[in-house]
């Protein structure tokens, strides 16, 4: 493998990295706070929460990513890079996963470990921190993890934008002859292998993990 | 989660309490209703709201030859994607809970790897490999291959792990009154998995669904593709026509995905729990419903 191909390589894996590392951080903060919409009691909060999933759950991110990139500007919404671009949509639509998935993992919980911790005098702070969310975090890091890989996989959609991440590589590498077709490919699927498959061992650790601490 | 009940976080509510929830909840609609008043006037004073772009961009002409025709072509690769997938989907899945080795080593190759990789990547590859080598195929079939051979391992680990999740005892019984291996499949094993996995199954046809967006890449012209094409034409109703067109979508998704839930209560009942979790049917029925 030349030297140049190998570069177009490392730069695609990074950007696809890091691209994937940031958008999920910021879609775990947001999710965050879906989630809190979620159980909240205050039912304005609870809709709005809701609206926000069934939109983002239900709409291709292909769509939600040309309506965003292509069609906000006309109203004035836009911004100079494309990877700003490719952040924003693919936070905004990770956290509506990742806030479903946490607000499952609080409802997993069953009422007698709230109602026993209550009554042994918990306040509701004390509750949340040592009984609930402990639990809560157990069962919910497999499926999260679940979400990161996807997220990893979804961030291929963000060379319509001209986003240099990995797949968007390919395609300069195979239309410019830069290197025979099977070396690009064999390539690319191993770079998103390297990225995949640590994840998904991660993931089926912990799940035996939580499946033990009960 | 109403206030009259106790959840996982709060318990029922006294009249102190209920007047706070009030107070948030009259709070938290102010927040909403300004936020959305903000983006209105925002848009508004860039004239989103103005008539003739909607007008233009629900135009008959436009409905008869973008919208329609597009959802169709949608509706089609998705149609001739799913019966890929879960043609492919059943045998590697089969292959997955096969009794011999080797089966199970190929078929659980071919679930990680195309789990790993994305849908996009097998749609796309091979249209710009065989493009630089000058072949020309309908953009309909790399999205219905692509999908159908993503969505196939995606099935099989659905299909793996409904058989997984019947309790041993099941197929243990039907080995002791005699039965070979392959009626234990056919008569035990499989009619509960398939309850068991309906609804994920399900499930990832409605992402399979959403998916087919991707033809947008291949030139494909289903929904996204013919829209934005159309968009184009139509300067001040760009941003207006890609919204119906995403509308369109979301309206077919989130009519399924009901669809699909209501199967999930209604398969929930069916099925062999092991006897830990059936000692407390209850619990676990109120988690998931809820």
């Amino acid at each position: 493998m030349s030297n140049e191909v190998f570069q177009l390589f490392a730069e695609g894996f990074w950007n696809t990295l890091w691209m994937s590392l940031a958008s999920f951080a910021v879609a775990l903060v947001l999710g965050a706070i879906l989630a809190m919409m979620h159980v909240s009691p205050a039912p304005p909060a609870r809709w709005a929460a809701q609206v926000y999933t069934a939109i983002f759950r239900n709409t291709p991110l292909l769509v939600v990513l040309v309506v965003f990139y292509f069609g906000l500007p006309k109203v004035g919404v836009s911004f100079e890079y494309s990877w700003q671009w490719a952040l924003i949509v693919l936070s905004l639509y990770t956290s509506a996963f990742v806030g479903e998935t946490l607000r499952a993992g609080i409802n997993s919980i069953s009422l007698g470990q709230a109602e026993a911790a209550r009554s042994i005098g918990l306040t509701f702070g004390q509750s949340l921190r040592h009984v609930i969310l402990p639990q809560a975090f157990r069962t919910v890091v497999p499926p999260v993890g679940t979400l990161y890989t996807a997220l990893v996989k979804n961030t291929a959609l963000t060379l319509i934008l001209g986003f240099q991440e990995l797949s968007a590589k390919t395609e300069d590498m195979i239309n410019q002859d830069k290197a025979p077709v099977w070396v690009v490919v064999v390539g690319i699927c191993a770079c998103y292998l390297i990225i995949n498959l640590p994840t998904s061992w991660f993931i089926h650790r912990a799940e035996k993990r939580a499946a033990f601490a009960r | 989660m109403s206030n009259q009940h106790s959840t996982v976080l709060f318990d029922a509510l006294g009249p102190k309490g209920r007047r706070k929830v009030a107070l948030y909840s009259a709070l938290s609609a102010l927040v909403v209703l300004g936020a959305l008043a903000w983006a209105a006037v925002t848009l508004n004073g860039e004239g989103f709201f103005d008539q003739q772009r909607w007008v233009d961009a629900l135009d008959q002409l436009i409905v008869e030859n973008t919208y329609i025709p597009g959802l169709l072509n949608t509706l089609e690769a998705a149609g001739i994607g799913c019966v890929g997938a879960v043609v492919l989907g059943a045998l590697v899945g089969f292959g997955r809970v096969s009794r011999f080795k080797a089966v199970r080593f190929l078929a659980s190759v071919y679930v990680q790897f195309f789990r790993a990789m994305p849908v996009l990547l097998l749609i796309w590859i091979p249209f710009t490999v065989l493009n630089h080598l000058g072949t020309d195929i309908n953009g309909l079939w790399y999205v219905v291959v692509g999908l159908a051979v993503y969505n196939g391992a995606v099935l099989a680990e659905i299909l793996r792990s409904g058989v997984n999740a019947l309790p041993a005892g099941q197929a243990a019984a039907g080995h002791a009154i005699g039965l070979t291996h392959g009626q234990v499949t056919r008569l035990i094993i499989f009619p509960q998995a398939f309850r068991n996995m309906l609804p994920a199954v399900l499930a990832q046809l409605v992402v399979l669904l959403k998916d087919t967006a991707l033809g947008y890449i291949v030139t494909y012209p289903e929904l996204l593709k013919m829209s934005y094409q159309t968009a184009g034409s139509y300067p001040n109703s760009f941003l207006q026509v890609l919204l119906v067109a995403a509308t369109m979508y979301f309206v077919v998704a989130y009519a399924l995905s009901k669809v699909v839930s209501l199967i999930d209560k209604r398969m929930r009942r069916k099925v062999a729990r092991p006897a830990k979790a059936a000692a407390v049917p209850v619990a676990a029925d109120v988690d998931t419903g809820a």
